[in-house]
This record gives structure tokens, C-alpha cells and sequence, in this order.
């Protein structure tokens, strides 16, 4: 198991490749959810056809998740955002990546793209959406739910869990339990710096959204692709918020083809990234 | 490290099921402290042995430990749907090295199984 120290904690980190050492044509960072979630949930899911397609995977456990170390506070926004950014820098990851982040990590891995231009090729955000004002009191209202059912009815919504759902989810319903009791990461989320609209605006680089058609997330398609200079989004009929597990094929079908379409863009322009986004700002 | 000896001809079911058997076992004790499982070819992962999909990251990691890139737990499970997961069975695992395992000893002609151990 591979554990990078970022001088702040531990981060459990996977990597995956092409296959007979063939180098990859470039690098995808998968950033994961929050509470139940872990970087298992993109090993067992996209890594595998990211890696056979000639990409270099890094996926990573965030903070406080999965095998990574778990600090008692920290959890801001920005607090995630320098874990990847100092991650990154570990690995030696210096050239442009492609983001991919999943819920929460999507917040994380525009955070990234919006702090650091020069470094992010292109973003894919699956039921996600940049840091606003307006996500700060959702994430709120979720949290402080969360807090509230874990403080005063643990074993009553526990056992709920379990008898309507399954027994996995119950289980990882403990393990979030555990995460929002032993840390202060339901104050620090809400807590949040968040973006501006002309920081939001500013990622150039071409963003994906990608949605389920049964959650509300979806609703924030207009809105995104009004704001971002480079958007596409596709909505994907019939799913929630767990499309990314639910629907991996498809998902990763579409983030894969937002990544090579990316890079052929770029092959196309004879450019580096950061010179071709310029000569296209006036669409903003 | 463990420095198990590198299997020069493909292991039985039997030898990867004491393997898997060893691995789960030292897993177990690491993560929640349990030390009096019993493991066998009819096990689940999920219902039996409780293991969140995180563990199964760290199992891949002993798998290609022990028997190098052949045995590939991430892309084998990419295959599943959620349903086959749930479900899934170390005896299936075990099943799945050993033709693993076969396939490549027929594939190797004269190299012998040297990769050095991660």
C-alpha cells in the first residue's frame, strides 16, 4: 500500500498504467466523495479502462477517508484542495492533469483547476459542482442532517438503515458515522471558502459535467454552461446521485472521451494549453 | 516483507486458497483486530467477512504482492456488476488465479516467474 506524506498527513495512494510498460499519454487524478466514499469506488469501477486506454491513474484516499490518516480538524475546502496540490508535487506530477472528482471531489478537483490554471488540462465533474455560496448552505443543510440523526437517534437510524436497506450500507453508515464524530468536518465543509463567479468563470479548460437525470444536481446544467468558458454536460436518464457506481461504464465512457478529445484539441492547436485558452476568451 | 517462495509451477486451488485464506486473515487483524475468522471456498467477502470495498484495494495489493501483475483483482471486479460483487465468493477469487496463473505458465515458454516481489 502506498502512503505519500504531504508534510500535513498521510494519503493513501493507488496508481494504475498501461499495461507492458508503455508510457502513458497522460495523467488522470481521480478525487473521490465524501463520508462513505473512497478511492475503491474508481479502482473497481473506471481505473481499470483509464489505465488500458494509455493513461496514467492516480487515485487517492482524501482525508480522514478510506486508508488515509484521519487529522481531528482541517476539512475546509481549501484544506482538500492542498492536499492534492501537495500530493501532486510528491508524485512529481508537474505537467498539466486531467481532474476527474465525483461529488465532493469534483468541488475538490475545480478548487484545484481554479488555483492552479496552468496545471489542470481539463475537468470532469460527476454529480458536482464548483465551491459557491449556494453549495456551502446545501452542503450545510446535508451535514448538520447528518450530525443531527448520528447525535441523537445513532442506533435508531442505524438499524433503520439495516432493515431497509442492506447491511453494506448500514456499515458504511458507522464508518461515516465514526468520520463526522471524530472530526470537525461537518463545521469545517459549510465553513468553506467558496468562488467567485469570475473565478469559476476563469477555469478555461474544458469542463465536463456529467449528471443523473433523477437528481437535482442535474438543474445546475444551464447555469454551468452559462458561466464556464469551455462546458459540456450530459445528464444520464434514470439515475441519482450514485450514477458514478451505478453507471460506470457509461460515465467512464463519457469522462474518457472528454479526456482524449481534450488532448487532440491540443495536439490540433500546436500549443500549450495555456496560450489556447487565451485566443478563446472573448466566448466568455 | 514476507519472503514466501515464488511459485516455479502454477499453484493448485488448494495453495491459493491457503494464500487468500492467509491474506484475508492478516487483513482482518490489521483493520478491525478480528483474529478468529474462518475463511473457506463458500466465504463472502461481503456478507461473511464484512469487508468494505477500501480492503479489497489493499487485498489487490497483496494479490499482485504474491503473484505479480497476472493477477489483476482490480480489472477481474471492473467486470462484475454490483450484484456479482455482493455475491462474490473467495472461492471464486481462488478460482480466478489459478487460471490466471495456468494461463500464463502455458503462455511462458522459458521465463520463469521472477518479477520481483512490490
Amino acid at each position: 500500500m502506498a502512503m505519500v506524506d504531504t508534510g500535513q498527513l498521510r494519503l493513501h495512494v493507488q496508481r494504475m498504467g498501461p499495461r507492458d510498460d508503455r508510457p502513458a499519454t497522460a495523467t488522470v487524478v481521480l478525487v473521490h466523495g465524501l463520508l462513505t466514499d473512497s478511492l475503491a469506488s474508481y479502482y473497481f469501477t473506471v481505473a481499470p479502462s483509464f489505465a488500458a486506454a494509455g493513461l496514467d491513474v492516480v487515485m487517492y484516499d482524501l482525508r480522514g477517508h478510506g486508508r488515509s490518516g484521519r487529522p481531528a480538524s482541517g476539512y475546509t475546502l481549501d484544506d482538500s484542495v492542498d492536499d492534492l496540490e501537495a500530493l501532486l508535487d510528491r508524485l512529481a506530477v508537474t505537467g498539466p492533469v486531467h481532474l476527474v472528482g465525483n461529488s465532493y471531489g469534483g468541488t475538490i478537483a475545480f478548487g484545484y483547476a481554479a488555483r492552479r490554471p496552468e496545471r489542470a488540462a481539463s475537468v470532469s465533474l460527476v454529480e458536482s459542482q464548483p465551491a459557491t455560496a449556494g453549495w456551502a448552505r446545501t452542503m450545510d443543510g446535508v451535514l448538520r442532517q447528518v450530525l443531527h440523526e448520528l447525535a441523537h437517534n445513532e442506533t435508531e437510524a442505524l438499524a433503520w438503515i439495516s432493515s431497509n436497506r442492506s447491511r453494506n450500507t448500514a456499515r458504511l453508515a458507522r464508518g461515516a458515522a465514526r468520520l463526522a464524530r471524530e472530526t470537525t468536518l461537518a463545521q469545517d465543509i459549510p465553513a468553506s471558502r467558496v468562488l467567485t463567479e469570475e473565478q469559476i468563470r476563469a477555469v478555461r479548460c474544458p469542463v465536463l459535467g456529467l449528471y443523473g437525470g433523477d437528481s437535482e444536481l442535474a438543474l445546475l446544467v444551464p447555469w454551468l454552461r452559462a458561466l464556464l468558458p469551455d462546458c459540456r454536460t450530459v445528464v444520464l436518464p434514470g439515475h441519482e446521485h450514485s450514477v458514478l457506481v451505478e453507471a460506470a461504464a457509461a460515465v467512464g465512457g463519457h469522462v474518457l472521451t472528454h479526456i482524449q478529445q481534450t488532448a487532440t484539441a491540443e495536439t490540433d492547436s500546436g500549443t500549450e494549453a495555456g496560450t489556447k485558452t487565451e485566443a478563446e476568451a472573448v466566448t466568455g | 516483507m514476507n519472503a514466501a517462495p515464488r511459485p516455479t509451477t502454477a499453484p493448485d486451488e488448494e495453495a491459493v486458497l491457503s494464500d487468500i485464506t492467509g491474506m484475508l486473515t492478516r487483513l482482518l487483524e490489521d483493520e478491525y483486530g478480528l483474529d478468529d475468522v474462518e475463511i473457506g471456498m463458500t466465504t463472502t467477502f461481503n456478507r461473511d467477512l464484512e469487508l468494505e470495498s477500501i480492503d479489497l484495494v489493499t487485498l489487490a495489493g497483496l494479490l499482485e504482492e504474491r503473484y505479480g501483475k497476472r493477477v489483476n483483482l482490480a480489472e477481474f471486479l471492473a467486470d462484475m456488476d454490483f450484484d456479482e460483487i455482493i455475491e462474490l465468493t473467495v472461492g471464486r477469487l481462488v478460482e480466478y488465479v489459478v487460471n490466471g496463473l495456468k494461463a500464463t505458465e502455458a503462455n511462458a515458454t522459458e521465463a520463469p516467474a521472477t518479477e520481483a516481489a512490490g
